[in-house]
């Protein structure tokens, strides 16, 4: 009968994956195991992560001189720990807190990884970092923005990206200079759905600006996942405002961008916050009817022969798209848990975790355009910085602040189509 | 008749001996898993199924235990515990707000109010910074005592949850067997007929619908203090009532142990499914999902549970409504 | 009244029509055969796809990718008639939700194995852009949806109202048994009603894709619209959905407009539960 049939099934499936658990370990690899959304919403998201992990894989594992010193490219394996080669065990955490914390546990308890990567959406990651704070596994993030994953007194949470106190910062400075630059920059609205990340960067841009003396003019807030944007494209287009910060993952920005265009509304300058509108599937929908849409990213490809231009190569190779900001941040903290774990010469969790505290990386060992990788006592990375990036031919992004670093200088007013 | 009983102590058995025999972490959540989603499906079957309305929209009343209880802790720093009465005393509430005007529509429109109900206030509580909006509400991480409900291990979730589990079962059979029951199956049967007999069905409808509320209510505390954290989708979502539906309806909605055996079957064969097809990244996961579930839909609507009793009855020599298959003695 | 008033409530009218054309093949089936279908939003999903591989493959437009899209749900939509409802029509109504959402699963994510994950598009200019009218920007690819939504409104309608093979389907989902008897064969109306609501959906989704994101997960946002428009309308009335679709369009603009775009489904929600208070059978359904 079913029933009886689908409990042994369970049985044997629990005793394979204990068995398998067990005997991997013995080998010579080191295993880490990533949880990302593979399917639901931010499948697209989960995708192009699993990919960039995957490339990274190579870099680590293969032999790469041609990447210089870039950490771990060289040699094949991990140098520390006499070339062992290092295996990902992917989890789908399907976008949902409770999933994530249950692949978090298997991945630790059944497939015995020594540390954890993940886990895209902040929700996620505040679940599943739970867990491997409970067992004592180093849990790495490099994607997450909300504030209150490094608030919470853990001990093995790292993250390796700029969280939204530094993105107001980043946004600030650039305003400033472009009004030093003679662009109007007075009123500002910002858009933002009602998710987490959402409301957490909305509100730390608004009361960052306010303490700066500029409040922000306007500020609509949508649900996620909307059918129709009409609403608030025509309130912006009412009120006029000179900067308009679009805070949105990629089913909504590319309908925003759809519904301008529709409704015949350019607001002079458009900064969007990442995510959705960083989504290759984002520029290939509505690139073209986006020119001049600003970004902010730490990501730059570089000049040729650089690692990063190297990684974009490869990154493209697999999987067709360009590398972009949000799964660029994921293959940096990937990158930067193999150095610690190499380091630490062990794959013992308690080692690692030192080796991360002591994690000193200096810009030019980052595929991001980080000032460094160093971590402070909440497990924040205190040298992460962005630039401001522009879609200027409605293709691909290129960097145009700070001046130093840039590669083009901004196009204003926003194009658009 | 007599072999059917016996299947009861050894399940009880076996349930209880699980964590200590399967006893790999993984093992234990899954099965802490398994009850906590038989309570909150047992729940719903006695709406749902003995009283036959199709609540789509019970995770409402899920939420209000799940947020009292994480409310509790959030902004009282009480013990989650307290949740659960807060949370039965705010579903009692929701539901009679919501039961009096939606039991009265018939079938089909009253599952679409409890849908519309349930977005409604999930996308209130989305909009309420006192609720965490968006964010959601954490329990302890780091916790302070015993009653914070926060353990490594599943084993202490699994026995409170086999317990809860076992208290809920007791209450749908008393249930069930009392005269609110009597009402309920005429009414499901036939509610004009029941009526025109006296039977009060407003009412007793209401009272399926509070009862269910409460327990769910209880499910819901006790998933947010296994899982320390409880959000407007993981709380207030509609595919959670949805989830729990398809559990009693797969395992035999209207059936006492059907929504534990619904349990039993989707939640080990999400889990696993996840783990074996989930790292690839091609959603097959679902796609294995969705069709066991069409097969089971297709083949055996009235649930696993149903398969089971009739294989039981024709084995005992009886047929299902209680006359002896002839030749009998003679059935392999 | 103001310019930008009027806009808001022309494209609630137009996002209403859009309603109406991906809702009325649910309320077919709902009304004629009793069926909930939880997969309906991933048939949706399915017409939209096919115009894209249409416009992949051959770079043409809704004008074949709509019939296109019709002729692969149609027979999509027989296909799931003789192996799953028709196991699980006459079952009560958890085994049809039971059912039809293990379908919606299926195909979600067998779409997704296919496809991956990435958001696709169709171009801006497929369907003619945007005009101006009286000062008001119309999208012409809306327009078109819209239109086709009151043309298959009409349509269905009259094929139920007037037709015979309507007033045969009519009869089977009053009294299939009577029906029977009057020599007409239940389950054959019942796979061409399925089959007509299939394609009309198809239809829909293969119109939406030129305007709006393709991924294998919109159904699910789409569903739920679907079904607050069938039951605000009235289970299986063709009318009734187009009318409810029409209404839901306006009040989530007007409100998004004028309150707030985070209160907009609150107030569908509120009106549609409080509409039920006093009208308990919908705009139009059956008392």
């Amino acid at each position: 009968m079913k029933f009886k049939r689908i409990l042994g099934l369970l049985c044997a499936a629990s005793i394979f994956l204990v068995a398998t658990g067990s005997a991997w370990s013995q080998e010579k690899t080191v295993k880490i195991g990533a949880v990302f959304p593979l399917s639901g919403n931010a499948a697209t998201a989960g995708a192009h992560t699993k990919a960039a992990i995957e490339v990274a894989m190579d870099i680590i594992n293969n032999a790469h001189p041609e990447f210089g010193n870039f950490p771990l490219a060289k040699n094949a394996g991990l140098a520390g720990l006499g070339g062992a080669k290092v295996e990902v065990v992917f989890g789908d955490n399907q976008g949902s807190p409770a999933t994530g914390q249950n692949q978090t546990l298997r991945l630790i308890t059944e497939d015995k990884v020594v540390a954890i990567t993940g886990a895209y959406q902040s929700g996620v990651t505040l679940t599943a970092s739970a867990v491997a704070e409970k067992y004592g596994i180093p849990f790495v993030n490099g994607e997450s923005v909300a504030a209150n994953l490094t608030e919470r007194g853990f001990k093995w949470f790292f993250r390796v990206t700029p969280i939204a106190s530094d993105i107001a910062r980043i946004y600030y400075e650039f305003l400033t200079d472009m009004k030093a630059s003679g662009v109007k920059t007075d009123s500002i609205a910002i858009i933002h759905d009602t998710t987490e990340y959402g409301v957490s960067v909305a509100n730390v841009v608004t009361s960052a600006f306010k303490e700066k003396g500029q409040p922000i003019a306007l500020d609509i807030p949508y649900a996620i996942n909307a059918t129709d944007v009409q609403g608030q494209v025509l309130q912006l287009k009412e009120k006029k405002p000179d900067v308009a910060i679009m805070i949105a993952y990629t089913p909504d920005a590319i309908l925003y961008q759809k519904t301008m265009q529709a409704l015949d509304y350019k607001p002079p300058m458009i900064i969007a916050d990442d995510s959705g509108y960083s989504d290759p599937s984002f520029i290939k929908a509505v690139g073209k009817i986006s020119q001049g849409v600003f970004n902010r990213s730490s990501w730059s490809v570089g000049p040729a022969g650089s690692p990063t231009a190297l990684i974009a190569e490869m990154y493209k190779k697999k999987t067709g798209d360009d590398m972009d900001d949000t799964t660029g941040r994921a293959m940096q903290a990937f990158f930067v848990l193999c150095d610690a774990i190499d380091r630490a010469g062990s794959t013992d969790p308690a080692k690692i975790q030192a080796a991360l505290r002591a994690t000193d990386l200096k810009p030019d060992q980052l595929m991001m355009g980080y000032k460094g990788v160093k971590f402070d006592e909440k497990g924040q990375n205190i040298l992460a910085s962005g630039l401001i990036i522009q879609l200027q031919d409605g293709e691909s992004y290129v960097a145009v602040w700070p001046k130093a670093g840039a590669a083009k200088t901004p196009i204003l007013p926003y194009k658009g189509w | 008749m007599r072999r059917h009983w016996l299947w009861l102590p050894v399940l009880l058995a076996f349930v209880v001996i699980y964590p200590l025999v399967l006893s790999t972490p993984f093992q234990q959540r899954l099965g802490a898993l398994v009850l906590l989603y038989a309570i909150a499906a047992s729940a719903w079957n006695i709406v749902g199924g003995y009283a036959g309305q199709v609540s789509v929209g019970h995770v409402v009343f899920f939420g209000c235990g799940a947020y009292a209880a994480m409310g509790a802790y959030a902004h009282f720093a009480l013990s989650p515990l307290v949740g659960i009465p807060a949370g039965i005393l705010a579903s009692l509430a929701v539901s009679a707000v919501v039961g009096v005007p939606t039991l009265r529509l018939s079938g089909h429109y009253f599952s679409m109010a409890t849908i519309a109900v349930a977005e409604l206030v999930r996308l209130i509580v989305t909009n309420t910074a006192y609720l965490g909006a968006a964010v959601g509400l954490s329990g302890p991480t780091v916790p302070r005592n015993v009653f914070d409900i926060s353990f490594i291990s599943a084993l202490p979730y699994y026995y409170l949850f086999l317990t809860v589990l076992l208290i809920t079962l007791g209450i749908t059979w008393w249930m069930a067997n009392s005269r609110m029951g009597f009402y309920l199956r005429a009414i499901r049967d036939s509610e004009r007929a029941a009526r025109s007999l006296g039977a009060p069905a407003s009412r007793i409808k209401l009272y399926a619908y509070m009862l269910s509320a409460a327990l769910t209510s209880v499910a819901g505390a006790l998933y947010a203090m296994m899982f320390g954290f409880v959000d407007p989708e993981s709380g207030l979502g509609i595919l959670i009532s949805v989830k729990i539906l398809i559990m009693a309806a797969l395992g035999g909605a209207g059936l006492l142990f059907g929504p534990l055996v619904g349990a039993a079957i989707l939640v080990p064969l999400e889990e696993i499914s996840n783990n074996l097809l989930g790292g690839k990244g091609a959603g097959l996961t679902f796609v294995v999902y969705g069709a066991i579930i069409v097969l089971i839909a297709r083949f055996q609507p009235g649930g696993i549970l149903t398969l089971i009793n009739r294989i039981w009855m024709e084995r005992s020599g009886k047929r299902p409504n209680g006359e002896a298959v002839r030749g009998a003695a003679h059935a392999p | 009244m103001s310019l930008t008033l009027l806009q808001v409530i022309a494209g609630g009218l137009l996002l209403g029509a859009v309603y109406a054309l991906f809702s009325s093949g649910l309320t077919l089936v709902w009304g004629m055969m009793n069926i909930v279908n939880f997969a309906h939003g991933d048939f949706v999903m399915l017409g939209m796809y096919v115009a894209f591989v249409v416009y992949t493959l051959f770079g043409a437009g809704p004008w074949l990718g709509a019939p296109l899209a019709v002729l692969v749900l149609a027979t999509l939509g027989v296909v799931v008639y003789f192996g799953l409802i028709r196991g699980i029509m006459k079952g009560p109504m958890l085994a049809q939700i039971l059912g039809t959402f293990g379908l919606a699963l299926l195909l979600r994510y067998s779409v997704f194995w296919w496809f991956g994950a990435n958001f696709l598009s169709l171009p801006e200019n497929l369907v003619g852009g945007t005009f101006d009218f009286l000062g008001l920007r119309i999208q012409a690819s809306r327009l078109l949806a819209g239109t086709v939504a009151l043309l298959v409104t009409l349509g269905l309608h009259f094929l139920l109202t007037r037709t015979s093979l309507g007033s045969k389907m009519l009869a089977v989902a009053e009294d299939s048994t009577a029906a029977q008897l009057m020599g007409i064969r239940p389950d054959t109306m019942q796979a061409i009603a399925w089959a007509i609501a299939a394609g009309a959906t198809g239809l829909a989704g293969a119109l939406i894709a030129t305007f709006f994101y393709i991924v294998p997960t919109v159904g699910e946002t789409l569903a739920i619209v679907a079904f607050v428009t069938v039951s605000l309308g009235g289970f299986g009335s063709v009318p009734g959905a187009l009318v409810a679709g029409l209404l839901i369009g306006v009040i989530e603009s007007l409100s998004a407009y004028l309150i707030g775009a985070v209160y907009k489904d609150m107030v569908v929600y509120t009106l549609f539960l409080g509409f039920l208070w006093f009208r308990p059978q919908g705009l139009m359904g059956k008392t």
